[in-house]
């Protein structure tokens, strides 16, 4: 179980996060939906540790904050900009990660994943070499490599082919049904409701309401005649129509 | 620990696979070393080339343009006149030209009499130094010239024995060139992994690293030690091809060891520095680089400290780069005891703490911020 608790984090004058608050459970798909500089990033990176927040707890699987060390180990994360050295071969990077994780056999493992997501045969070449989709599921395999409890996914689709797309939401609906607890964030309502057990719709640092694609639908944008209206009818009838740059 | 090496070894990798980082950090301190190690005179020292023009026709002026043709550091060419030895000097063709003018010989003769023979060098602006070489060499012609009459051994009123100071092996052109080069490796070192952390910052590959298990020092460490680690490499890299092919010695091991260990302490120490200072991969690559350059032209990177004005050579004082030339001079061709290595090498290791608790203080406030 993934426990965030009115997590606050400023960036001097800027009030990022201003009581976030949910809960992600082992075997759930949780997908964090919000507009542009919503807070969904920045929310993930306290999740992940790298951010420390002005108030507020997170507990990962019970383990505690993910500022210890021993509790990142259960801790993947695949950020939304590609991380991955673009010099070293997709096999490479695996291994690397598995290092630095402790991961006890490295390489059967990174081949391991380049097979789930259909990289084995590039595993030789350059990231450099790797078109956007590929990277995006090498970025996905890289989150995976020390086989973590807990799992990031900031926008893992974000400008790729269908073919990429349906690969990554397979390795992710894959994730859940062994038992992992995924946090999902996606601008895409389409792709929300076709993997995420339940969503969250964040704006200005809140969570302003959770629960299935249905369940906010019917909540919150009832559509003609009492019948249920759409998830994106619902989030813009929580975040509004007003644009975000 | 074995996080440690997989992220020094990743870094050292990635080092050798960014062409550009790898030839300034392996083979451009060679090419500067082989480069001024022929300048210093590495394997020939080249006869200076003048222009002779003799407008005397006597014995002794014959006398004095045969000796000046049979000494060995002087390459005379004669010319039909003045005019044309001063064109040669200006197109840079000759360092000097030297004029026999008419008298010379009358003089000379006239010499145990008191009468004075007198010659004419006209020089190279950009070669006073040699200048100043070429009229002791003139003084020294021109006398067994006019008192060619004398008995042998001819007498002289003053006679001037030169030899070098004693140093270890090695202490020609190249032993000195390749103790410049190894302040261009460092200067390579230095530079390729700074601008590595910047890029590992910009391209979100840090995210990894601090979600990892691994805690900021761990992290620190792996850099410094792929940082360490590729300046011993860079620095014996050189140490052994001087050594193998030019005459370089390293017959004290062990204080070389000690000495490339210190500059490679210091330099990772600089590197961090220079990592926390810079956000971004082109500032690294731009002003550290440019920092770094400043640096290795005080401390004696291009031109040797004692060609330097005073202010300069104590302005020097302050490079990281003049302290490491030291080290590697001391422990090879200047054959210090460890008793005089011991101030470069205590300087070295004074950068590389300052570098190692400024740099990892600035690190974390910035680059592993949470």
């Amino acid at each position: 179980m993934i426990r965030v608790s009115d997590i606050r984090r400023s960036f001097g004058a800027l009030r990022a996060l201003d009581g976030a608050t949910f809960e992600a459970r082992p075997g759930e798909v949780l997908g964090l939906l919000g507009p542009n500089g919503a807070g969904k990033s920045t929310l993930i990176a306290v999740c992940t540790g790298q951010l420390v927040p002005d108030a507020g707890t997170v507990d990962i699987m019970g383990l505690g904050s993910p500022l210890r060390p021993e509790v990142r180990r259960i801790i993947g994360i695949a950020p939304q900009q590609i991380a991955l050295h673009d010099d070293l071969t997709a096999r490479e990077n695996l291994v690397f990660l598995g290092r630095i994780h402790g991961v006890r056999e490295p390489v059967r493992r990174a081949d391991e994943l380049l097979a789930r997501v259909g990289l084995l045969p590039r595993a030789r070449d350059r990231v450099k070499s790797f078109s956007g989709g590929m990277q995006r599921r090498l970025n996905l395999a890289a989150a995976l490599v020390h086989d973590p409890q807990a799992v990031f996914l900031d926008e893992p689709t974000a400008g790729v082919d269908p073919q990429s797309r349906t690969a990554i939401l397979d390795a992710v609906r894959d994730l859940a049904e062994h038992g992992r607890t995924v946090v999902y964030t996606t601008h895409y309502m389409e792709e929300a409701e076709r993997i995420c057990s339940r969503i969250a719709v964040i704006d200005h640092g809140r969570v302003l309401a959770a629960g299935t694609a249905a369940e906010l639908a019917a909540a919150h944008a009832p559509g003609a005649a009492g019948a249920p209206g759409t998830l994106e009818s619902a989030f813009l009838a929580l975040t509004g129509r007003s644009l975000r740059d | 620990m074995r996080a440690v090496l997989a992220l020094a070894l990743k870094d050292v990798r990635l080092l050798l696979r960014d062409r550009p980082s790898a030839f300034f950090t392996f083979a451009f301190p060679l090419a500067i070393a082989l480069f001024f190690g022929y300048v210093f005179g590495g394997t020939t020292a080249a006869p200076m080339r003048v222009v002779v023009a003799c407008e005397d026709r006597s014995a002794a002026s014959e006398r004095f343009l045969r000796a000046v043709a049979d000494d060995p550091s002087l390459d005379p060419v004669a010319v039909a006149d003045r005019a044309a030895g001063e064109r040669e000097v200006r197109a840079g063709r000759a360092a000097a030209l030297v004029v026999v003018p008419d008298g010379f010989g009358s003089a000379a003769d006239a010499a145990m009499r008191g009468a004075t023979a007198r010659l004419e060098a006209v020089v190279d602006p950009s070669r006073r130094a040699e200048g100043a070489m070429l009229v002791g060499k003139l003084h020294e012609i021109a006398f067994d010239a006019v008192f060619a009459s004398l008995p042998e051994p001819r007498w002289r009123p003053v006679e001037v024995s030169l030899a070098e100071v004693a140093t270890g092996p090695g202490a020609g052109g190249f032993g000195i060139s390749f103790m410049q080069g190894v302040a261009w490796a460092l200067f390579g070192a230095v530079t390729a992994f700074a601008s590595g952390f910047a890029e590992e910052r910009e391209r979100g590959t840090l995210v990894r690293l601090v979600t990892s298990p691994m805690r900021p020092w761990q992290m620190l460490l792996g850099k410094g030690l792929a940082c360490a680690g590729t300046c011993m490499a860079t620095q014996w890299l050189l140490l052994g091809t001087g050594a193998a092919f030019f005459g370089v010695s390293v017959a004290r091991p062990a204080e070389a060891l000690a000495a490339t260990a210190a500059n490679a302490f210091a330099f990772t120490g600089v590197m961090m520095v220079l990592a926390a200072a810079f956000r971004t991969q082109g500032a690294a690559h731009g002003a550290g680089r440019a920092i770094l350059l400043v640096l290795t032209m005080i401390g004696g990177g291009t031109v040797p400290l004692v060609f330097m004005p005073p202010f300069l050579q104590a302005a020097s004082d302050t490079s990281p780069f003049k302290w490491a030339v030291l080290a590697v001079e001391g422990a090879t061709w200047r054959a210090w005891p460890m008793a005089e290595l011991w101030l470069p090498l205590t300087v070295l290791c004074g950068i590389g703490v300052a570098g190692f608790a400024a740099g990892a203080f600035l690190l974390r406030r910035t680059v592993l911020a949470r």
